[in-house]
């Protein structure tokens, strides 16, 4: 409550201009609008986010018996692919691999110097690559064609010269 | 007392002024803001479910 100059009468709400009020009115609906369309790609359409699989040795993990020691691809009998990539300044490692149009490929991917990127161009396929830390994500490609993958983390003087390429076979 | 009725009357001379005030170019300008907002995040948006589902 505060004392309205002049008449000396008490205000007992804050004076709010209507356009104000509309603009707040209108800033809520829009991020109840994008919150729920968020919602709806995240729990009812199942789009889901990068997650960190397990933690490794930067400096080991490269050279173990483990499956970044032989980064490329794992090909199973339902069709489906594991893919272990190996990022370094300033390469991928495979840079080049080849799968049946309709497959399910789960990436993983781990870095063995500095933080890089992951991105596989006109797909929702984008990570970012920690040292020490394993990235995994799972998309089946359709579509038949050369997709590129590019490092989207500048990593240093030949960042630019980081990059892929998937191609998809029917 | 003649002083209080003066300040009086010019508080509803502000108030009147206020009530009579609409910003036309003002809530143009913000509108296209918004209109380009929607479009940018709803093109966004639609790209995102085209490209299909990613899971872990």
């Amino acid at each position: 409550m505060s004392e309205v100059p002049g008449d000396g009468s008490v205000q007992t709400s804050l004076h709010i201009d209507p356009y104000e009020r509309n603009w707040m009115r209108l800033t809520v609906v829009l991020l109840v609008v994008f919150a729920t369309a968020v919602t709806i790609a995240g729990f009812a359409l199942g789009f889901q986010v990068p997650s960190p699989e397990e933690r490794v040795d930067p400096n080991t993990v490269a050279i173990g018996d483990g499956p970044f020691g032989e980064p490329g691809l794992r090909a199973y009998p339902d069709g489906s692919y594991d893919l272990y990539v190996v990022a370094q300044m300033f390469s991928f490692a495979p840079n080049e691999v080849t799968i049946s149009a309709g497959s399910e490929v789960t990436f993983y991917v781990t870095s063995v110097d500095v933080q890089h990127g992951f991105k596989i161009q006109n797909t929702n396929v984008n990570m970012q690559i920690v040292p020490g830390q394993v990235s995994k994500l799972t998309m089946t490609f359709d579509e038949p064609g050369t997709y590129d993958f590019i490092c989207t983390e500048y990593c240093g003087s030949a960042h630019a010269q980081m990059y892929g390429t998937l191609t998809v076979e029917k | 007392m003649a002083v209080s009725r003066r300040k009086s009357k010019d508080m509803e001379e502000i108030t009147s002024t206020e009530e009579e005030f609409h910003p036309k170019g003002t809530v143009l300008v913000l509108a296209i803001f918004v209109l380009v907002l929607i479009l940018l995040w709803a093109t966004v948006y639609l790209i995102l479910l085209s490209r299909g589902m990613t899971t872990v």
